[in-house]
């Protein structure tokens, strides 16, 4: 049995003493592939930050049985500022851990990688350019790179489909699908439709999580994701359809 | 022509481009942070706080400007506070300070007895009358901020552009903001002094707002921006000194108008473009 990257237990987080999340639980292993959906304010993102480290822990536990893994984040396009005068290349380099603290500059091999990493982004042309010039594509595309430029054993991708074409989107899919034979994937998304094919589970995600232990789209999988798309259209639904399947 | 230029003989002057060039530095690299993460509401609540410090230390019989730097400074750390611990709004509690400290440096000044002469130089400058020693504390603050932003300019931006994610890579980003905090109260209280209170924050805007019509690359907005605050402000002082005007309100003026004339010709030459193509 291999060992589980993290497991959460009866956590509970939110802001300011209030709980937006309670009772979840969650276990990542290495070769996981979950799609995290949910309604919109349902706490995706803020599950995904406490897994980051971002989120207080109110209660429960998140733990990291083979010690604390090295982490990708790709954040949700509204927490990015593109007008922010950075370049490209320096926003792909922020993903890097600078080795000395007391001078945090990048030593030659890992100026070397950020070169390749551009290079395969296809972003060469755009290395030296503010990030504001870049398409919506192009920009998840380098915050990608971002992410990854650190070899992270878990990626972590806060609704990257937004803002982007069809055709990115599509390309996008194929990286994770590649990038899932080297390392974990947790992937929010409005639109289980398109990710289906790729993720291996769901977790479903409105004030606690359900876990749908399913490597296959079933006809129960699109059950569920009902739920929440009927929570935003209608209003407040009960977990009614979540629960009959949550059976652990 | 020959009245404009014998005026560089007086020391007064020599010392009053020093300070505008200094100023012009400093600003430009502090100016560049406020800019880019647009938190000139910040600066300005800084500002006007630190009028308090002011009015307290002319009550007390100390140096006016230590007490602006006191105020200064805690108002930026309280700022920072509120916003990574914010119960209350961070834009309701900056207008609170902002006006606390303009309050506060009111009834100082009102209670100290006889008459406050330099009110009104803290209000709107009074770069005339910089003094030598001045002039040392500015150029010290220039190199240690050249310095701070040569070792750190890389944590610096990242914590200011995105500092969740800076966070996940294991950055102490509260320590890199409280600093940022500090310095940039102490730029803008040193800055008063050439500008006055009222004016300062258009040397840590103006300039750099020229800049970005050049560049949208941080790394370079800063030498940019201290290259269109020194044309600036010098032409400001010149401008004063010939037009006899107030110097600080000249120098707003010739930064203003220098970004106005660069973005019109560049509306201009687009347009120009435009039709050709
Ligand atoms: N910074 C914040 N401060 C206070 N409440 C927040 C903050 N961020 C999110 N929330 C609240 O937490 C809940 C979950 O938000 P979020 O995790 O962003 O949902 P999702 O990503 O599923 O749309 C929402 O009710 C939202 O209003
Ligand atoms: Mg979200």
């Amino acid at each position: 049995m291999k060992q589980p990257l993290i497991v959460i237990e009866a956590a509970a987080t939110g802001y300011n003493s209030e709980v937006v999340l309670r009772d979840v639980g969650l276990t990542v292993y290495p070769d996981d592939f979950i799609g995290i959906i949910g309604p919109n304010g349902g706490g995706k993102t803020t599950l995904v930050k406490l897994i980051l480290g971002l989120q207080p822990l109110f209660s429960g536990k998140v733990l990291f049985p083979s010690g604390k893994p090295r982490m990708g984040y790709l954040p949700q396009a509204s927490q990015v500022d593109r007008s922010f005068p950075i370049t490209v290349k320096e926003l792909i380099s922020s993903g890097m851990k600078s080795r000395n603290t007391l001078i945090p500059y990048l030593n030659a091999g890992q100026k070397q990688r950020l070169e390749e990493m551009i290079r395969e982004a296809g972003l060469q042309r755009y290395a030296n350019k503010p990030i504001g010039e870049l398409s919506g594509g192009q920009l998840q595309k380098a915050l990608l790179c971002r992410a990854l430029i650190d070899d992270p054993q878990l990626l972590i991708l806060d609704e990257p489909n937004t803002h982007v074409d069809k055709q990115f989107e599509q390309e996008l899919y194929r990286w994770l699908k590649r990038l899932n034979q080297q390392m974990a994937i947790l992937l929010v998304s409005h639109d289980i439709g398109t990710i289906s094919p790729l993720i291996k589970s769901i977790a479903c995600v409105n004030e606690t999580l359900h876990y749908h232990p399913s490597n296959q789209i079933s006809e129960e999988v699109l059950k569920v994701y009902h739920c929440p798309v009927d929570v935003i259209a209608h209003g407040p639904v009960p977990h009614r359809v979540l629960k009959s399947h949550d059976h652990e | 022509m020959s009245d404009a230029f014998s005026i560089f003989q007086y020391q007064f002057f020599q010392h009053a481009l020093a300070a505008a060039i200094l100023t012009s530095v400093i600003a430009a690299m502090v100016g560049t942070y406020i800019v880019s993460r647009k938190i000139v509401f910040i600066g300005g609540g800084i500002t006007h706080a630190s009028f308090g410090g002011i009015g307290l230390a002319f009550y007390m019989g100390l140096n006016p400007f230590l007490g602006a730097a006191v105020f200064g400074v805690i108002t930026a750390l309280a700022i920072e506070w509120i916003s990574q611990n914010g119960r209350v709004r961070e834009d309701s509690a900056i207008a609170i300070l902002w006006s606390l400290g303009m309050a506060l440096g009111i009834i100082f000044v009102f209670m100290t007895p006889g008459y406050t002469p330099n009110l009104m130089s803290f209000l709107f400058g009074s770069i005339l009358t910089v003094g030598r020693a001045e002039i040392y504390v500015l150029l010290v603050f220039a190199m240690l901020l050249m310095l701070l932003f040569a070792l750190f300019y890389r944590p610096i931006l990242f914590t200011a552009f995105d500092p969740e994610f800076a966070r996940t890579k294991g950055i102490p980003v509260s320590r890199y903001r409280y600093m940022m905090s500090v310095v940039m109260a102490l730029a803008i209280v040193l800055s008063i002094r050439t500008v006055g209170i009222i004016l300062v924050l258009s040397m840590f805007t103006i300039p750099q707002i020229t800049a970005m019509l050049f560049t949208r690359n941080f790394y370079r907005i800063m030498p940019l921006a201290a290259m269109w605050g020194i044309i600036g402000s010098v032409a400001g002082i010149m401008g004063a000194y010939l037009l006899d005007i107030p110097t600080s309100a000249a120098i707003i003026f010739f930064l203003t108008l220098q970004f106005l004339v660069i973005k019109i010709i560049m509306i201009i030459r687009n347009a120009l473009i435009r039709n050709k193509g």
